[in-house]
């Protein structure tokens, strides 16, 4: 067990935990941001990304006393429009994808306000929807200034 | 277990060196790594590309957008795993990923885990090998070890310099390790010789975010054309010219990948010929 001090959204938090302990179940169970989902739990899915330094990473392969960045997880991206674009564009079905979906559409913005079709398949491929909701995520990311 | 954070080359003794993680990670949940030691490398391990020199350290998100690398690098990173995890892992850490082979990642004992038989010879093993396959048929799923194979990449590490097919060496019962790196050895480095084309191309079973069936790396490099495969050898292979592939060993359910591999030959070196 040992100490782990992070920032995330902005404000810092500690907790006690043994190394070893991914960042994805730090933050759920210690810090309580369960917006971060753990699907995979392996690197495949993409569910639980949230962004370090605004970077999107896999936080359940992340250890959380790895981490030297700040993070970014769903809770931060509240007032994102790329939220209201989501509800507009019907891009949820069960919803488990989605905060992983816009914590890497976010980065995606960021770099590129205006995507290509192809620049979001490119930068969008590492989160998986079980559900198929794909074209509504694109559309959802196309139009996400309104 | 601890985690120490090493500030110098000296503070990695011992333990289970980690930089990205991407690997690491699971395989120590998965007990397939046992340690009480991990030692964070990330402050130690040069990042960034410096004309024909490639830190360690460098991202394969930073890789896949830089203009200074060779296509083949550039393309056969921007076609590795998926955004997220292109982010996290490093180049070095991408050269000495373990295999993918299922029976390995479930901890079956088999010939690779030191048991005393290969269970994907004698069971599922459509995405394993078509050479040097008789001891493990594992598949190397490094797309970046292929283009950098045919690129003619050396090696720079913390105890030498070696060529890159130097640091792979076929597992017997002897010794299993894949690579020849000594115990503490850190690979700091990658160096590219002057480049005069080159292609990375990949059949894969979806089109994005999936690893290798076959990679096809051809580069044109002082007048010599060297070609390079990921997915069909226990090691990333270097082929012995555009005929090389009639020295093919498939097993039953891998003989599909020798006529890929024939097709995406094909096609690599009429496109660097042609550049
Ligand atoms: C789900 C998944 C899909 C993937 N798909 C692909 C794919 O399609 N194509 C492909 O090419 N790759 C693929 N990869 C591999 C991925 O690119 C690598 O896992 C990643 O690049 C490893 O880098 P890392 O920094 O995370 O390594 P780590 O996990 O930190 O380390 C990996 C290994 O290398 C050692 N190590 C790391 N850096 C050094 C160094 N500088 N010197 C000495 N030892 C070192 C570590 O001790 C460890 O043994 C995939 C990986 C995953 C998990
Ligand atoms: S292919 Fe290699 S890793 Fe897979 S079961 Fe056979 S010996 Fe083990
Ligand atoms: S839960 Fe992390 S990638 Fe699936
Ligand atoms: S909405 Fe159900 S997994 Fe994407």
């Amino acid at each position: 067990m040992s100490d782990v001090l992070l920032t995330v959204n902005g404000q810092s938090y500690s907790a006690y935990a043994p190394v070893g302990m991914s960042l994805a179940q730090l933050l759920r169970e210690e810090l309580g941001f369960t917006g971060t989902k753990i699907a995979c739990n392996e690197g495949h899915c993409g569910a639980c990304t949230v962004q370090i330094d605004g970077v999107p990473v896999l936080s359940c392969i992340t250890l959380a006393h790895n981490v030297t960045g700040e993070i970014t997880t769903i809770e931060g991206l509240r007032d994102h429009p790329l939220i209201e674009a989501f509800v507009e564009a019907d891009a949820v079905q069960c919803g488990f994808c989605t905060p992983g979906q816009v914590v890497s559409a976010a980065a995606l913005v960021a770099a590129t306000p205006d995507p290509t079709v192809d620049q979001i398949r490119h930068q969008m491929a590492g989160n998986i929807c079980r559900c198929g909701t794909y074209p509504r995520i694109e559309e959802a990311i196309q139009k996400w200034r309104g | 277990m601890e985690l120490v954070r090493a500030t110098s080359l000296e503070q990695v003794d011992g333990g289970i060196a980690i930089h990205g993680g991407t690997e690491v990670v699971p395989l120590l949940r998965d007990g397939i790594l046992q340690t009480e030691k991990l030692v964070d490398i990330r402050g130690v391990i040069p990042r960034g590309v410096a004309g024909n020199r490639i830190g360690a350290g460098t991202t394969l998100a930073e890789l896949e957008v830089d203009p200074q690398v060779p296509d083949a690098l550039r393309e056969a990173c921007r076609l590795a795993a998926s955004p997220q995890l292109r982010n996290m892992g490093s180049i070095g850490g991408n050269l000495l990923q373990s295999t993918r082979c299922w029976y390995w990642r479930l901890k079956y004992p088999c010939h690779l885990h030191g048991g005393d038989r290969c269970h994907a010879r004698e069971g599922e093993h459509r995405e394993h090998a078509i050479f040097a396959n008789d001891y493990c048929a594992s598949a190397h799923p490094s797309d970046v070890a292929a283009a950098l194979l045919a690129l003619g990449t050396r090696v720079h590490t913390t105890q030498r310099e070696l060529a890159l097919e130097d640091l792979y060496r076929l597992p017997t019962v002897e010794e299993r390790e894949l690579v020849t790196l000594a115990p503490g050895e850190l690979i700091l480095e990658l160096e590219l010789p002057p480049v005069d084309a080159s292609v990375y191309l990949k059949a894969m079973d979806r089109k994005r975010w999936a690893f290798p069936q076959v990679g096809v790396a051809a580069a044109r490099v002082g007048g010599e054309t060297r070609i390079a495969l990921a997915g069909v050898a226990p090691v990333p292979w270097l082929l012995d010219g555009v005929d090389g592939l009639d020295a093919a060993t498939p097993l039953p359910r891998t003989a599909w990948k020798v006529e890929v591999a024939r097709a995406l030959v094909r096609r690599a070196v009429t496109s660097v010929a042609a550049k």
